[in-house]
């Protein structure tokens, strides 16, 4: 059972390979991304975040949800001492954490369903469980930032989440403005760890770190990065070898 | 010597700074690392004369919240072309936080860029890029902008 929608800005994909799990919750698992987005997207004007932006809604008539998100944000607030400020130039913005947040949220649901061998794929950034075949687990393709049709690297995965930040997309480019040039450093760089939340946070950081991000994904504990360089170098964290499929690995098992 | 100037500015954004919560100075990660010592060689082996830093600008755009910590897009502008792009990460708090800010040397092993074309299932790396990052970003290069 899959089914592909978009939601959020970009197309969600659900891939549930046990039988007998309720189509309903499928359904269910996008109403809920609808209403993430809905809830708090700052690029919809009539979503509480905005509105809360814009003074236009108070906390306490707010989905209860809305006062957990900008409690952790208020919590990271006063623990910077003031460097965090979720109402920065104006507006909020807790995007960055909401969507990895809301695709564990949704294959928590899937879970919760009964489904235990799933993938739910945002936009390039994965929940995956279990695997697509009996023994073994989800091959993942990490694509080529240059050659649309290849993949750089292929890693196997039971259980965790994979988030990828790269230069892939004309317009996704990081580009001085006046060469219209990328950003140097790093093509793309692949995080693999237990939830989608922070995976995403750490492959945006490293990607944005651009040389630096290899040598700050190695002293992550609990996650694996593989970092694709401009020259074509590929840096990887000593254990996301094990994370590629073993060579001459029966898929279909014994 | 502008060229000078701009690479010395490209070596100086691609440093990054890990501030503590308790709102230490920021401090040079990962100085000795094997790979800065052979991504920067040109910049860093030769002493050169302190160059100006007219034209140069630096800022930074509004904070991303992560679970674990929070992060700003700091950009670096030399006569108004962006030159650096960094991530300051603030930090957070919990045992998390402390691991990304130890300073143990990363093993980190190299290859080559292959491309396969393995049996997958899925793919990784698609067209979304976080609007959040990006929009950070811009604000710090409006900001230096003035």
């Amino acid at each position: 059972m899959a089914e592909l929608q978009h939601v959020m800005g970009m197309p969600v994909r659900v891939d549930v390979r046990d039988g007998g799990v309720d189509p309903g919750a499928v359904e269910r698992m996008f109403a809920w991304l609808r209403f993430v987005d809905a809830t708090f997207s700052p690029y919809r004007c009539d979503s509480e975040i905005a509105r809360l932006g814009r003074g236009e809604l108070a906390l306490r008539d707010a989905h209860p949800l809305v006062a957990e998100v900008l409690e952790h944000c208020e919590r990271l607030r006063r623990a910077t001492r003031g460097a965090f400020d979720a109402r920065a130039r104006g507006s909020l913005d807790p995007s960055g954490y909401v969507k990895g947040w809301s695709v564990d949220r949704a294959a928590a649901m899937l879970a919760a369903a009964g489904a235990r061998n799933f993938c739910v794929d945002g936009g390039g950034d994965l929940v995956v469980r279990g695997g697509p075949a009996p023994g073994r687990g989800w091959r993942v393709g990490i694509r080529h930032p240059r050659r649309r049709d290849r993949v750089a690297a292929v890693l196997e995965l039971t259980d965790g989440a994979v988030a990828t930040s790269g230069a892939y997309e004309r317009g996704d480019h990081i580009v001085d403005p006046r060469t219209r040039r990328p950003a140097r450093g790093v093509q793309a760089v692949t995080v693999v760890g237990p939830d989608l939340a922070t995976t995403d946070a750490c492959a945006t950081a490293a990607f944005a770190m651009g040389e630096g991000g290899p040598a700050w994904t190695g002293r992550l504990r609990g996650y694996e990065a593989l970092t694709i360089m401009s020259d074509d170098r590929v840096l990887s964290t000593p254990g996301f070898d094990r994370l590629r499929p073993r060579e001459g690995q029966d898929p279909g098992g014994p | 010597m502008r060229k000078a100037v701009v690479a010395l500015v490209v070596t100086v954004a691609a440093v990054i700074l890990l501030v503590g919560f308790d709102t230490r100075p920021p401090r040079t990660l990962n100085p000795n690392s094997a790979l800065r010592a052979k991504s920067t060689p040109r910049a860093l082996a030769r002493p050169r004369p302190t160059p100006s830093r007219a034209g140069r600008r630096s800022a930074t755009g509004p904070a991303l919240v992560t679970p674990f910590s929070v992060i700003q897009v700091r950009a670096t502008l030399m006569h108004g072309r962006l030159v650096g792009v960094e991530t300051v990460t603030l930090s957070g708090d919990g045992p998390h936080t402390e691991a990304i800010n130890a300073r143990a040397e990363p093993l980190l092993r190299a290859e080559a860029l292959k491309a396969h074309s393995a049996d997958i299932d899925v793919v990784t790396g698609a067209t979304y890029t976080s609007r959040s990052w990006k929009g950070s970003l811009q604000a710090a290069i409006d900001k230096a902008r003035g």
